[in-house]
């Protein structure tokens, strides 16, 4: 059956989402955690689908995007790149998403979720967004999308452009930005913003990024506890539910989860002998796969420096625009995907390498993400400063097609070689 | 400032050296014999070297969204960081910004790595798109280039993104001032736009040849003229467009062609390219590249501004790149340019990886199919000279745009 002959795509990830929540219930040894997880998406689709029926807006929205904004105006945001993966991942149907993309007229080269949210749209396999609204955080693919979106769907739409340094200019720029944006959803919506709501939000993002750090410290213990198939709940958590009760639920139940573990001295693996440091993203649609061959080789990844280690930095709710936009500059992504790349940055990877006593590391070269690849041979070069070998693997996170279990094993084999032999 | 000696016209005994080995044809246009020797010499030209060997310092900017003109009227001379402008290998771009990056950045890395910009005392950057933004930060791991300067480039036109456009330009200006230790003063800067914009007008005479029924000058000869408009002093280039274009006006010269083409898309400088398509009967008489239209096309109007506030409008405001949102102030742009110089189709270049040319593609093939304008796009690679498969699309588009003449 194809896209266009289901009733509803979203409909079929809430069974899907649903499905799994009750499958990890029926199961005693399953983690209260993961069953919240897919409770979580199961309700983010649901709110999707039912949004035009409660009166809702329905905001189409790119990644990195501070949905904290809509939340707090009761708009409902669809997060399209996530949607795009999640389609990939769980109802297998990428092949048709990044055919109509291709035949939209977007080359190879565009990063696959992007095609992806073209074909998704070209599908109409989504309901029908009111807006639009995109930003150049966190790449050329981002700043680029919006425009297609808007005229597949004739929607009207909003780009935020989000400054590249921090300078006090660039973010009361982003703060006047944002403030626009207000103002073009109020009209859209005939809703005003509740800025104490807003508020609210930012406190809830406070803890939010309180309980990412502790999952982190966690993390550094020996054996550590957390298995790479909590990857992708870590960063859906993040980037659908910002500063939302749903994402401090999950991440404070994974968080207590973690921590029984290391009190009774319990790892993610039964027998832990490597410790991997990952880099970017890897498939996803490998990624049980992948926590099986770690559990085999007794390898487990407990650091992701450039994606969930989120940095110091508390947000002031008494002003709650400018801690959005602050956060924006925060996110752990920004430094690898967008840039500057300092020497901060490195620093900070090889810091990672020693407080995590990491052995080495992987980084999945998405070749859909140009300039996160760009640091593929600089941090490299910074990790050896430190003796961490670092193995790189070119992917897809979207496109099964690109890599097999099979091409992954032979790769990462070599790879646990080498560290057996150091 | 920094003073530029007008060589006379003896200088171009200089040619007569290079001619055979340049494989320069009989042009009559010795000017733009000129403009090649200093294209092949270059990164190191000797215009560049000389001043180098006077003192002078030399920077390197990447990216139209520089403002030349403040880095000119500090005394310092600009020039463009391009890569191998040909076919080449790239190993050591590969192996230090990845495959993935475009062909244009790796090209101009490798450069860098290998000390073919060895002379710079400093480079200039925006914000402008991923490939830039990481071959800055690379060029400044690597190379370590003295002085460096990134400046945040907004997306948007409005008069907020003028205004924190502005204060990046303040701030780039501030950056040299307090590196230099002087002061840069509005009249140097007055003085620096009256070069550029003298430049700016000249190649504006230059394109008005090419939109002639017969025009006086081809697309490859066009390139090599915007080639060395980046690689020397931008009075001396002056001074020698100035003849050429004399020279130009008494050539009897006339291009005659089977179609007018107009080239858009990703940084392309390499005039073997176009050439590829002019051996096939197809003309380029215009073209959308920031190499060419997109670089000289739009003056720093001074009305009412103050010279600051002037070229930080000129920069936001020039002929947008795809980088821009929203897109339509480019496509509106290029239809115009469609119009001007009644093009019979567009070849679209568009190097791999290059996301903002590539987003842009099917709206802007949309809108050229709309005023009835066929396109052909190409996926290419920097430096790529057209042979092979593209040489055989061309030749068919071209047969195509002659079926719908007739």
């Amino acid at each position: 059956m194809t896209i266009a002959e289901h009733e509803s795509e979203v409909d079929l990830l809430i069974r899907t989402f649903r499905m799994m929540a009750r499958m990890n219930r029926a199961q005693p040894e399953a983690r209260p955690s993961e069953t919240l997880y897919y409770q979580m998406l199961a309700e983010y689709y649901n709110r999707i689908r039912n949004a035009r029926q409660v009166g809702k807006l329905l905001a189409a929205h790119t990644v990195f995007f501070p949905t904290e904004i809509l939340y707090a105006m009761d708009i409902i945001p669809m997060h399209t790149e996530m949607t795009t993966w999640l389609t990939a991942l769980f109802l297998r149907e990428q092949a048709e998403l990044l055919a109509k993309g291709a035949e939209l007229g977007l080359a190879p080269e565009i990063c696959s979720p992007h095609r992806g949210v073209a074909g998704i749209f070209g599908l109409k396999a989504i309901p029908h967004p009111d807006v639009i609204l995109w930003s150049n955080l966190i790449c050329d693919n981002t700043a680029k999308s919006g425009e297609l979106m808007m005229e597949l769907s004739h929607s009207p739409g909003f780009f935020v452009d989000n400054p590249f340094q921090n300078s006090p200019g660039e973010i009361s720029y982003l703060v006047d930005e944002l403030k626009d944006m207000v103002h073009f959803l109020e009209e859209k919506s005939g809703r005003k913003m509740d800025w104490n709501r807003l508020s609210e939000m930012v406190i809830h993002a406070n803890q939010e990024i309180e309980l990412y750090q502790e999952i982190c410290a966690l993390r550094k213990a020996v054996p550590s506890p957390m298995s790479i198939s909590n990857y992708l709940e870590l960063l859906s958590a993040d980037y659908l539910f910002p500063g939302q009760p749903e994402a401090i639920k999950y991440l404070t139940q994974l968080r207590d989860e973690l921590k029984i573990m290391v009190e009774r001295g319990k790892g993610a693996v039964s027998h832990e002998r490597f410790r991997l440091m990952t880099l970017f993203v890897p498939p996803m649609h490998l990624i049980n796969y992948l926590a099986r061959f770690f559990e085999e080789q007794g390898a487990v990844s407990v650091v992701e420096p450039l994606f969930t280690c989120w940095p110091e930095g508390e947000l002031d709710p008494s002003r709650p625009l400018q801690s959005v936009a602050m956060k924006s500059f925060l996110i752990p992504e920004r430094r690898s995907m967008y840039g500057p790349l300092g020497e901060q940055a490195l620093q900070d990877i090889i810091d990672s390498a020693q407080q995590y006593k990491i052995d080495g590391a992987i980084y999945w070269a998405f070749m859909g993400c140009r300039q996160s690849c760009a640091t593929v041979r600089v941090i490299k070069e910074a990790l050896s400063e430190v003796d961490v070998p670092m193995f790189t693997i070119d992917c897809d996170i979207v496109d099964p097609t690109v890599n097999s279990e099979e091409e992954i094993r032979d790769k990462l084999t070599q790879f646990i070689e080498m560290l057996e032999d150091r | 400032m920094y003073s530029v000696k007008i060589p006379s016209i003896t200088r171009y005994q200089i040619v007569g050296c290079y001619r055979g080995r340049l494989n320069i044809r009989d042009t009559k246009l010795p000017t733009l014999d000129h403009f090649r020797v200093v294209n092949h010499a270059f990164p190191k030209t000797k215009e560049i070297m000389d001043l180098k060997r006077q003192g002078k310092m030399i920077f390197g900017w990447l990216c139209t969204y520089v403002p030349e003109e403040i880095i000119h009227a500090a005394g310092i001379l600009p020039v463009r960081i391009t890569g191998y402008s040909r076919e080449m290998e790239l190993e050591d771009g590969n192996a230090y910004l990845y495959v993935n990056n475009c062909s244009f950045s790796r090209s101009c890395l490798q450069m860098g790595l290998r000390g073919e910009y060895d002379y710079l005392d400093g480079v200039v950057a925006g914000s402008t798109c991923d490939g830039a933004r990481r071959l800055f930060d690379l060029w400044l791991h690597y190379i370590k280039t003295p002085f460096h300067h990134i400046l945040t480039v907004p997306r948007k036109y409005t008069e907020r993104a003028h205004g924190l456009y502005y204060e990046q330009v303040g701030m780039f200006k501030q950056h040299l001032e307090q590196y230099l230790n002087i002061k840069i003063t509005d009249a140097a800067l007055l003085q620096s736009i009256e070069v550029y914009n003298e430049s700016r007008d000249l190649l504006k005479k230059l394109y008005e040849l090419r939109k002639l029924d017969k025009p006086l000058i081809t697309g490859t000869e066009t390139m090599e003229v915007l080639n060395a408009s980046f690689r020397m002093p931008k009075e001396l280039f002056n001074h020698y467009l100035r003849q050429l274009l004399a020279e130009l006006a008494i050539s009897g010269r006339a291009c005659p062609s089977r179609a007018r083409l107009m080239v858009t898309g990703s940084v392309m400088n390499n005039p073997e390219f176009i050439q590829s398509i002019e051996e096939l009967g197809g003309l380029v008489v215009t073209d959308e590249l920031c190499t060419s239209t997109r670089y000289w096309s739009d003056p720093v109007v001074l009305d009412g501004w103050s010279p600051l506030e002037a070229i930080s409008r000129r920069y936001l405001s020039n002929f947008p790149c795809a980088r821009m949102v929203p897109s339509d102030g480019r496509f509106e742009r290029i239809l115009q340019l469609a119009r001007e110089y009644r093009i019979d189709g567009v070849i679209s270049q568009i190097i791999r990886y290059c996301v903002p040319y590539a987003h842009d593609l099917p709206l802007m093939t949309e809108k050229l199919r709309q005023i009835n304008i066929p396109t052909l796009a190409l996926d290419v690679e920097y430096g790529t000279s057209g042979s092979g498969q593209i040489r055989t699309r061309v030749q068919a588009f071209l047969e195509m745009l002659e079926t719908r003449k007739k």
